[in-house]
């Protein structure tokens, strides 16, 4: 679903990412760990088609995102760190919309089963995206996703701001995501939420990718060793 | 996803109360307007009312006179202007040669503050060949008139400006723009479409404003559909010019603020900037002949010619010997000597004239050359056009006025060489003047209009292609 063949980048003499290679099949949820300027939003824009890699390819549903860009953004959805949507339209106007441009029409009782099923409150349907909290806003881009019926999702720094218990339902809806067979790719900071929702792990630093595990096979202090380890705080690491 | 845009756009516009705002002013601004320009429309057709009103009046009175005369009775006004004597009626009762006001006048006052719109040409007078400006007040001056014309050309477009500067960028201020971005649609195509649906919106509420504007004043919108729908048409080519710049500077991905001045910029640049220098340079390089030096340079030749008028009124019968022929009694007066003197001077003096009248077409020319630069000339000068105020307007009526004036001495100077009086049954033949519109089209402004919008939004997706979408998504 998600491939990234030796993607490259660079800005001049700096390389911001070096020959990425990752694969993420259907139903897997691959985070990207790393410190900031690692290369993960890097990843996420070139996936999305925002930037062109300066070497390698980006795949989207076997469609090269280069050669495609059109085609592969009918197959995905992405909720940025801060999903900022139409703050005078509500819940139900804003899922319409994004549907509606991403080529789906929905009847309103669809929209509003969508939005649910993103776990939002029934009594939240109609208000304005204003009164939201970022928690809210994130279900509503879950439900975006999930009406779109994408088959994958890109989320940068989606838990970042949100409380615990926001956290953890974000979390819960990726599981959700994850059995329609939906393979997504998340970067993050957060350790703990990785290890939680993850089927697979990669640290990054500097552009590359460092190391990758299967969730299953690592623990949580396991991750964290490994992560100060990585980015060369051996002092830290228990 | 064009109707969903469409929806959503309208949606948005109302909930952040732009179209409430905007209809609201438009109303007022051409309400106001138009309101303004038919009160003046109003003075000048009472003025010519009451001018024609005052030449009938003294043609009774003419009548009455020449009655009295023609029965032998005694008359109680001096003795030069009783009507018998062709000059006397050439002098005394000249006719109204007026200018009136075109079914869409008031849209611009253009030239109308400046030239006047009646003139009562006389045999001997021949001042109006010169001088034809009115008094006007210097602050209107400085300040222009609040027309329609004023407010389309001048206002509308910071209006455009106002509505369109951060389309573009207020997604990426707020943060949207990425989530856009993933959707299958180029950010060109979403900008276009967003800036096409607020123009389409825009359009919609101008065109019902003027309506109700128009009504407001009076118009028979219906009567006058043809003037009405090119009016409309000009308005709207020259909303897309402004459209299509606002769709240019929102792709090049700049914060609102530096799109804002990047577009009151260009609106300097094309309403006020390229209309002096063209202005300017036409005056530099072609100036007018002083009217004062010309005025003088008459005033000195008449004084020159009294001296020798036996001798031209001699030379003026030799060229024109039918007029010695036909009379018996060959008594010469007054006025034969001034008015052979006075052919002299208008032979003598049509160098200055015509020096004056090539400088000013070559003005126009000049002007009529850069026009193309600047939309808002071409859309001033149409509308002028449509208002039958233009300076090819006036131009055309001081032409057909002194063309009148040529008629009137022409018809009343064989009466005074075969020392013939003017009599009752002479009266309906007097030459009568009918102002003739020049048809000219305003088409052709237009279609630069247009021509130039396309033009615009060319260089705007040229622009883009070579910048790429990524400076867009990736600098915020």
């Amino acid at each position: 679903m998600i491939i990234t063949d030796n993607l490259t980048k660079k800005y001049g003499d700096q390389t911001v990412l070096d020959h990425l290679n990752l694969h993420v099949k259907e139903g897997e949820i691959y985070c990207l760990l790393g410190a900031n300027g690692a290369g993960k939003t890097t990843t996420i824009n070139l996936l999305l088609g925002f930037i062109e890699p300066t070497s390698g390819s980006a795949f989207i549903n076997q469609l090269n995102v280069q050669e495609n860009p059109r085609t592969t953004k009918l197959f995905l959805a992405y909720i940025p760190e801060n999903l900022m949507l139409y703050p005078s339209l509500t819940a139900v106007e804003n899922l319409d919309y994004f549907s509606g441009i991403g080529g789906k029409r929905l009847s309103d009782s669809d929209l509003k089963g969508f939005l649910g099923e993103a776990g939002l409150q029934p009594e939240a349907f109609d208000k304005r995206i204003s009164t939201f909290s970022k928690g809210m806003r994130q279900k509503v881009g879950i439900a975006i996703a999930l009406a779109k019926d994408a088959k994958v999702l890109l989320l940068d720094e989606p838990t970042s701001g949100l409380d615990p218990k926001a956290s953890n339902e974000f979390g819960l809806l990726l599981q959700k995501l994850r059995a329609k067979g939906v393979a997504t790719l998340m970067a993050t900071h957060d350790l703990f939420r990785a290890k939680d929702v993850a089927t697979h792990i990669g640290i990054m630093k500097d552009g590359r990718l460092k190391q990758q595990f299967k969730a299953d096979d690592i623990s949580l202090s396991e991750l964290e060793n490994s992560y100060l380890n990585t980015m060369g705080y051996k002092e830290l690491a228990i | 996803m064009l109707t969903y845009n469409f929806r959503y756009e309208l949606k948005l516009l109302l909930r952040s109360r732009w179209i409430q705002l905007l209809s609201l002013m438009l109303l007022v601004l051409f309400g106001f307007s138009a309101f303004n320009g038919q009160q003046k429309v109003e003075k000048r057709r009472s003025d010519i009312a009451e001018a024609h009103l005052e030449m009938r009046e003294n043609d009774a009175m003419m009548l009455m006179l020449l009655d009295s005369v023609e029965h032998g009775l005694e008359v109680s006004v001096p003795y030069w202007t009783i009507p018998s004597s062709p000059m006397a009626l050439g002098n005394y009762y000249p006719r109204v040669a007026a200018m009136e006001p075109q079914p869409m006048a008031f849209l611009s006052t253009g030239q109308a503050d400046l030239f006047t719109h009646y003139v009562k040409p006389t045999v001997s007078g021949d001042d109006f060949a010169l001088n034809f400006t009115e008094m006007t007040s210097p602050v209107q001056l400085l300040f222009g008139s609040f027309d329609l014309a004023f407010v389309i050309v001048y206002l509308l477009p910071l209006l455009i400006i106002a509505f369109s500067y951060n389309v573009l960028s207020a997604e990426r201020e707020n943060g949207s723009i990425r989530l856009l971005a993933a959707q299958p649609i180029t950010i060109q195509e979403w900008v276009m479409q967003k800036l096409g649906l607020r123009f389409f919106w825009m359009a919609l509420l101008v065109t019902v404003t003027l309506i109700l504007a128009f009504l407001l004043i009076g118009m028979d919108i219906v009567a006058q559909a043809t003037s009405f729908l090119s009016f409309l048409a000009l308005v709207l080519a020259y909303m897309l010019f402004w459209f299509a710049l606002a769709f240019l500077i929102n792709l090049q991905a700049g914060s609102s603020a530096k799109n804002a001045v990047a577009l009151l910029g260009l609106w300097v640049v094309f309403v006020l900037f390229v209309p002096s220098v063209v202005n300017q340079l036409g005056n530099t390089f072609y100036p007018m002949p002083s009217r004062t030096l010309m005025i003088n340079e008459m005033r000195s030749l008449k004084e020159e010619v009294a001296k020798k008028q036996d001798e031209i009124l001699d030379n003026f019968l030799r060229d024109h010997p039918e007029y010695a022929l036909n009379d018996t009694t060959q008594s010469r007066g007054f006025y034969h000597r001034y008015m052979a003197s006075q052919r002299l001077i208008r032979e003598e003096l049509s160098p200055a004239v015509n020096a004056y009248e090539e400088q000013l077409q070559k003005q126009q020319d000049w002007i009529g050359r850069f026009k193309w630069i600047s939309p808002a000339i071409l859309a001033q000068e149409s509308l002028n056009e449509m208002a039958g105020t233009s300076t090819e307007n006036y131009e055309d009526f001081r032409k057909q006025v002194i063309a009148f004036a040529e008629t009137w001495r022409g018809h009343l100077t064989p009466f005074l060489y075969n020392n013939r009086d003017f009599s009752q049954k002479d009266y309906p033949n007097l030459p009568k003047f009918i102002y003739q519109k020049s048809q000219a089209s305003t088409w052709s402004g237009l279609a630069i209009i247009l021509v130039l919008s396309g033009l615009v939004y060319l260089i705007g997706i040229f622009i883009y292609k070579r910048q790429k979408e990524r400076n867009i998504l990736t600098t915020f």
